[in-house]
């Protein structure tokens, strides 16, 4: 491999390509990967979609992808000449949640372990702001970076089989919300009414990757009106 | 419409796959044997991605409430037309009140019906392929009804579609080095490229798990994209491969990539089947 190359090239399908980075995930890097694709989806009209992770980028194409060097080094040519710095600051979006004991099965627990009373580990919850990084795993599922240190914890041991749709939780490094239900590891501290993938919308996830996230505390009684609202169609969230 | 008397084992409405959702995390899913269902198609003259029904193990009992024509596809699954006998790859003329009739599956897993026109369930997104939290039903079931295009078309007497025949003992599956191959020992590379593979009973539209281990020792990985056909490797060794509901992304070093082809055949692969890769480059 070749050092001074910015990423790493491979074609693992006839039509497919993936970048990677030799690097931790950033906010840096994250504006250029979103300003990188606009440009690549722009300049080759035979790559149809393109989906990414935390340091990597897939190229979905609509014929095989031949001449690779040649490829290669026109993408390391354009990301090259791409501004560092920040071009486009995303949407911030405000997410209800109630942490009700109702909703946050695991917050006792989770605080216990993290030697904080469940308000102060709810009003550090609330206070930090997350970036979108990418949506994947499940649709609508936002990967947020930006969790307090002290929030931190691995994993359950032994996974929920059935975590309800709605539900807010944390995992090792990260905080996220479960779009659907479905088993899962993270301790879950809250839960919101806001769906997060509405697939009759003709935008059915409300936030793209680059987007911010805070969650906002609410009472149980406000969650349930929210609730209501959702059920007759009328809940509608803002970026503020 | 055709009624759904009995589900079948697991049965869905499928097409060539929503594509185009993937960076919202939305799985590509799509028919497990592609090939098949354009066999299906063909033989009634639909575009060949036009939406079909998938039935896996054991088929299902349908009761037509108007007149068509059918065509299947794939694995052999002792079909019945009020109690008579069809076979796959020719156009079945059904009748308003006809009962079609399916049993277990032999020579393959899956069983492709296409019908005149093309299923005509709801679209979402760009596909109507069945999948949790896309499609208001994740799969067929008791008394729904499957809505279908009206169109004439009369089954020519005698009209087969020949195709080879596929061999299920000896098989050899295409793919390429993933991005993390690599990063494997020689040994491991070895035993990806040179050693029979079997299928464990993990096997699902979402991922199937083979039942021999790779000892590697990649390091933590961020997660990244994957599609259908990555082969990924958890820390343990275990291997799976990616299938048509896979997940967007995922966390494990990514070893192989199924070739589509490969993807076609494991379609109609199952519990302790057997196999080897066959490595290409791309």
């Amino acid at each position: 491999m070749n050092k001074k190359l910015p990423f790493r090239f491979f074609t693992t399908h006839p039509r497919v390509v993936i970048l990677e980075w030799d690097r931790k995930p950033d906010n840096t890097l994250l504006n250029q990967l979103i300003d990188f694709q606009k440009h690549i989806l722009r300049r080759f009209k035979e790559v149809t979609q393109i989906t990414q992770g935390y340091v990597s980028l897939m190229l979905f194409h609509n014929t095989e992808v031949h001449h690779i060097a040649d490829y290669s080094k026109k993408l390391y040519l354009i990301f090259e000449s791409l501004p560092t710095k920040a071009v486009k600051k995303g949407r911030l979006w405000q997410i209800p949640v109630c942490y009700d004991n109702s909703f946050a099965l695991d917050l006792k627990a989770l605080a216990l372990k993290l030697n904080l009373s469940p308000e102060a580990l709810v009003e550090l919850h609330t206070s930090a702001s997350y970036q979108v990084y990418f949506i994947g795993f499940l649709p609508g599922f936002l990967y947020l970076g930006g969790l307090p240190k002290v929030l931190e914890h691995p994993r359950k041991i032994k996974p929920s089989p059935h975590v309800p749709q709605g539900s807010v939780g944390i995992g090792g490094k990260q905080t996220g919300i479960y779009p659907f239900d479905s088993p899962g590891g993270w301790y879950v501290i809250g839960k919101t009414p806001y769906p997060l993938f509405e697939p009759q919308k003709k935008k059915p996830c409300f936030a793209q990757t680059g987007d911010s996230i805070q969650f906002v505390p609410i009472s149980k009684s406000e969650f349930m009106e929210l609730d209501r609202q959702k059920k007759n169609g009328s809940l509608k969230l803002k970026p503020s | 419409m055709i009624e759904v008397i009995h589900p079948g084992l697991y049965s869905s409405i499928q097409d060539s796959g929503r594509f185009g959702q993937q960076f919202l995390g939305v799985p590509i899913s799509g028919a497990m044997d592609q090939i098949a269902m354009h066999w299906a198609n063909s033989l009634l003259n639909n575009p060949k991605d036009s939406a079909v029904l998938e039935m896996c193990f054991r088929g299902p009992k349908l009761l037509f409430h108007q007149s068509t024509a059918i065509a299947l596809a794939g694995a052999h699954m002792n079909a019945t037309l009020n109690g008579v006998k069809v076979q796959n790859l020719n156009a079945i003329e059904i009748k308003e009140n006809d009962i079609l009739e399916f049993g277990n599956a032999s020579k393959g897993t899956r069983t492709y019906m296409a019908v005149a026109g093309g299923i005509q369930s709801p679209e979402i997104l760009g596909s109507r392929s069945q999948f949790k939290g896309i499609t208001t039903d994740s799969r067929l079931n008791k008394f729904k009804l499957i809505p279908f295009a009206k169109v004439s078309f009369v089954p020519k007497k005698g009209a087969r579609l020949s195709i080879p025949k596929l061999d299920l003992k000896n098989f050899k599956i295409t793919v390429y080095k993933g991005p993390d191959y690599d990063l494997l020992p020689f040994e491991a590379q070895n035993q990806l490229t040179k050693s029979v593979f079997t299928i464990s009973p993990k096997n699902s539209r979402m991922a199937y798990f083979l039942e021999q281990k790779l000892i590697h020792e990649i390091p933590f990985l961020w997660t990244t994209p994957v599609l259908p056909g990555t082969v990924q490797c958890t820390p343990d060794g275990t291997l799976m491969i990616l299938m048509r509901d896979a997940q967007t992304t995922g966390g494990y070093p990514r070893v192989l990539q199924v070739s589509d082809e490969g993807l076609n055949l494991l379609a109609q692969k199952s519990t302790r089947d057997s196999f080897q890769f066959h490595l290409r480059a791309v």
